[in-house]
């Protein structure tokens, strides 16, 4: 019948695990839709994109984003946004702008109110998306052209464009969630140096 | 944690001549120049299917992984080691939740990845459905498994898919204390009691076949995947992975007084390769197939976290949402 | 006696904070989504971190080191509430806990980031940006699932804040140095605690469809503070010393 394992885990025999079972096909979005999260190592440096979570909306993806990718080093902010509110352009090689490649597919999304954007370039392939600045335009083709003006000078393989009032920013006073990370060594590779207790040990044979 | 063993089954190398030859081309003049294809680029069916295949084995091995370690959570002695042991577990987590995200920039979505794992359709690495029995097998694992996965994911940062290598490099630098952790903890029973050292003995000799197993079969068995070498899916044989691991570790662990199980384990000094015992293949072939000592409970664990969370997830789903591939 | 006062409240706040980061650790690996899984492990760090450098503060008032203190106590000598040792069970109850634990907790540094015993007042300010995104994690999570027009969940928590409640109340049972600790400017006590939480959580519930039973009919769970325990802490206890125990005198 469906016997309950027995695991070296004392954790899983509470868990009352079975052994007989199929998992029935996951239905689309049981992980929820994605969120893009970008964050900020140090102050006054570019936000950068961080990767993305599966949250059932932007409060818990910000939850899930701060210990998922701020959870070592530093961090001083961090931005979240539904993917599907990146508009991105085409990506292109490393002699090209990724703003000469632009078209007029973007024509329908025009708003009729200027807005902000925020503006992001992928410098080189294998990198991360960086955030250049904000523009204020009409609509997101609008807001191309003018990252272009603003940012076309700099190296741009792929741009994202992102309306300002659909990201999530943290709150400046909030930043103290992120104090204590340099403290917490446990998750530090050079909290540990076994070296000492290496060389005792060699010099405590050798005599033997 | 994940050691590239069991990725590459028999592929046909056909429909090849189905891509756009202009196309097919530039794709492969970018990886030449040594530049990352993104998500948004054309690639061939095969690229992107081959690199499915690894990218997802690679993050079941994360999820599933947190299991062998995970069985010392609650028992780990003292504060550094209980601190490092919740951390530890946790960025195998991390990880997975990294490949798997990964992996989805190429199509495939989670639901479909995990489906596919628990059902038994897709692998991860054989090593983690071997038991842990002691606090000593754990450490074992934190040291070495890692050590051999840094081996390969490191060789793998290295390849062609923007996405996979960005993910690499943060699991690399996280598996770095993996590995300090691992050895500090390996160390420490090394050079402590009679009680502890006997422990870490026990466990090594239990973990050394696996441990030979998780870099695959040797390169003369294994399937031949020169269209993957270059596209730069493949970026190391099984054999040089495994050379690497054996030169780096080997040893630090005989330095520690300690033996591994193998009479033949030695570095040939004209031809500065190891040699040793083929490790037992058809024992692979099994625990591959679903024989392992702890398959059943593994892929079992996975379900019921499954199960019990479905009302989690359900009851916070947004009948608003709509899911787009993500972008990088 | 002002010693005395301190070292008890230490004890039951790093008692606390170790079984309840023990039990939370329990999901490492099995919770209902990795991204809660890894923000729940998080805390559950947090937690154990906050707990070891109590038991450290304890050390220069004489106790003995921390792993010592922590490993080698049977249940009897912990002072921590029947509340945190309860088993994780689903994740409606560990999250309730969460809720009603990490509120109080919360205050309770506040209220000692003002306190006279300077060494618990750096920490009460240290760790205030820690506790503040656990309470923003509890929070977001009762909010949501307190208000989710589905059924099964939203009856899942209003009876897990119902089973929760009479031991969450007994975080707040006295000690013996109350008046001591409060005239010092050490502590402002339990019983002052115990009201700025119930405010706290009834505004975080108002914003749900969950109802808090009446407080005064309930008859809070005793006894934690003195010694006396469920039948959990034990072998929660035994599991969490195995090793350690093994040779207690060795470095591991």
């Amino acid at each position: 019948m469906n016997d309950v394992f027995q695991s070296l885990d004392p954790r899983i025999n509470r868990l009352g695990v079975t052994v007989e079972g199929h998992l029935e096909a996951k239905s689309s979005l049981d992980q929820f839709e994605t969120y893009e999260v970008f964050f900020q190592m140090k102050e006054g440096k570019p936000y950068e994109h961080a990767g993305i979570v599966h949250a059932p909306n932007e409060d818990m993806a910000f939850l899930f984003g701060k210990e998922q990718f701020s959870r070592r080093y530093t961090c001083t902010g961090m931005w979240i946004v539904k993917t599907h509110q990146v508009i991105t352009s085409p990506i292109t090689d490393h002699e090209q702008s990724a703003y000469d490649l632009l078209d007029h597919r973007l024509a329908e999304t025009e708003l009729n109110e200027l807005s902000h954007f925020e503006v992001f370039h992928l410098k080189k392939r294998g990198r991360q998306q960086v955030h250049m600045g904000r523009v204020q335009a009409k609509g997101y083709h609008d807001a191309f052209k003018q990252a272009s003006e603003h940012f076309g000078t700099e190296p741009a393989l792929q741009v994202w464009v992102i309306r300002s009032q659909d990201l999530l920013f943290s709150d400046e006073a909030d930043k103290d969630i992120w104090f204590t990370l340099p403290e917490k060594k446990y998750r530090d590779a050079i909290a540990y140096k076994s070296s000492d207790k290496i060389n005792a040990y060699k010099e405590r044979t050798a005599k033997q | 944690m994940y050691g590239g063993g069991n990725t590459f089954e028999p592929i046909k190398a056909t429909g090849l001549e189905m891509e756009d030859p202009a196309k097919l081309a530039e794709f492969e003049a970018r990886i030449e120049r040594g530049e990352k294809i993104e998500p948004q680029d054309w690639m061939p069916n095969l690229y992107r299917k081959q690199l499915i295949r690894m990218i997802e084995q690679h993050a079941h091995s994360e999820i599933i992984g947190a299991l062998p370690e995970g069985t010392w959570i609650t028992r780990a002695p003292g504060f550094r080691r209980k601190l490092a042991q919740m951390a530890k577990v946790q960025d195998e987590v991390g990880h997975a939740q990294l490949l798997y995200s990964a992996a989805e920039t190429l199509g495939k979505s989670r639901e479909d990845m995990i489906t596919d794992l628990i059902n038994g359709k897709s692998k991860y690495s054989n090593i983690f459905n071997y038991p842990a029995f002691t606090w000593a097998d754990s450490t074992v694992i934190s040291w070495l498994v890692d050590a051999g996965a840094i081996v390969n994911q490191i060789a793998n940062a290295k390849g062609s898919y923007g996405p996979y290598c960005r993910a690499l490099d943060r699991i690399c630098a996280e598996e770095s204390f993996h590995l300090k952790y691992g050895h500090d903890a390996v160390v420490h029973l090394a050079t402590g009691t009679p009680i502890q050292r006997k422990m870490l003995q026990e466990a090594l000799n239990r973990w050394w076949t696996p441990l030979m197993h998780f870099f695959g079969p040797p390169d003369k068995m294994s399937v031949h995947t020169e269209i993957l070498v270059k596209w730069k899916v493949k970026m190391a044989t099984n054999d040089e992975c495994r050379q690497q691991f054996l030169d780096m570790y080997v040893p630090k662990i005989w330095e520690l007084g300690l033996s591994l199980p193998d009479p033949k384990l030695h570095k040939n000094a004209e031809t500065g390769e190891w040699e040793y015992t083929e490790p037992d293949w058809e024992e692979f072939k099994r625990v591959i197939n679903g024989d392992g000592p702890c398959n059943a409970e593994r892929l079992a664990v996975r379900r019921t976290a499954e199960e019990r969370g479905a009302w989690v997830r359900k009851a916070l789903l947004s009948p608003k949402a709509t899911y787009v591939t993500p972008l990088a | 006696m002002k010693e005395l006062a301190i070292k008890e409240l230490l004890y039951k706040m790093a008692d606390d904070l170790l079984i309840l980061g023990h039990r939370n650790s329990e999901w490492t690996g099995i919770g209902p989504i990795l991204e809660e899984d890894i923000a729940f492990s998080s805390m559950a760090q947090d937690k154990v971190g906050q707990s070891w450098a109590l038991y450290k503060m304890l050390q220069v008032l004489g106790e003995q080191e921390p792993d010592t203190v922590a490993f080698t106590r049977n249940a009897p000598q912990f002072h921590s509430c029947k509340f945190v040792e309860l088993p994780i069970g689903e994740y409606d109850f560990s999250l309730v806990r969460h809720f009603l634990f990490d509120t109080a907790d919360l205050l309770r540094f506040d209220l000692l980031s003002r306190s006279s015993y300077t060494p618990l007042a750096q920490l009460a300010t240290k760790i205030k940006g820690e506790l503040k995104y656990h309470t923003m994690h509890a929070n977001t999570w009762i909010k949501q699932l307190g208000s989710v027009e589905d059924e099964e969940a939203f009856q899942r928590m209003q009876y897990a804040l119902d089973v929760a409640l009479p031991f969450a109340l007994g975080i707040f049972e006295e000690g013996p140095y109350e008046q001591s600790l409060a005239d010092e400017k050490i502590f402002a006590g339990e019983v002052h605690l115990k009201s700025l939480w119930l405010e706290k959580i009834q505004e975080t519930l108002s914003k749900t469809r969950l109802v808090l039973g009446d407080v005064s009919l309930i008859s809070p769970e005793l006894g934690g503070r003195y010694g006396q325990h469920t039948e959990f802490l034990q072998p929660l206890l035994d599991e969490m010393t195995e090793v350690f125990k093994v040779d207690p005198t060795a470095e591991w």
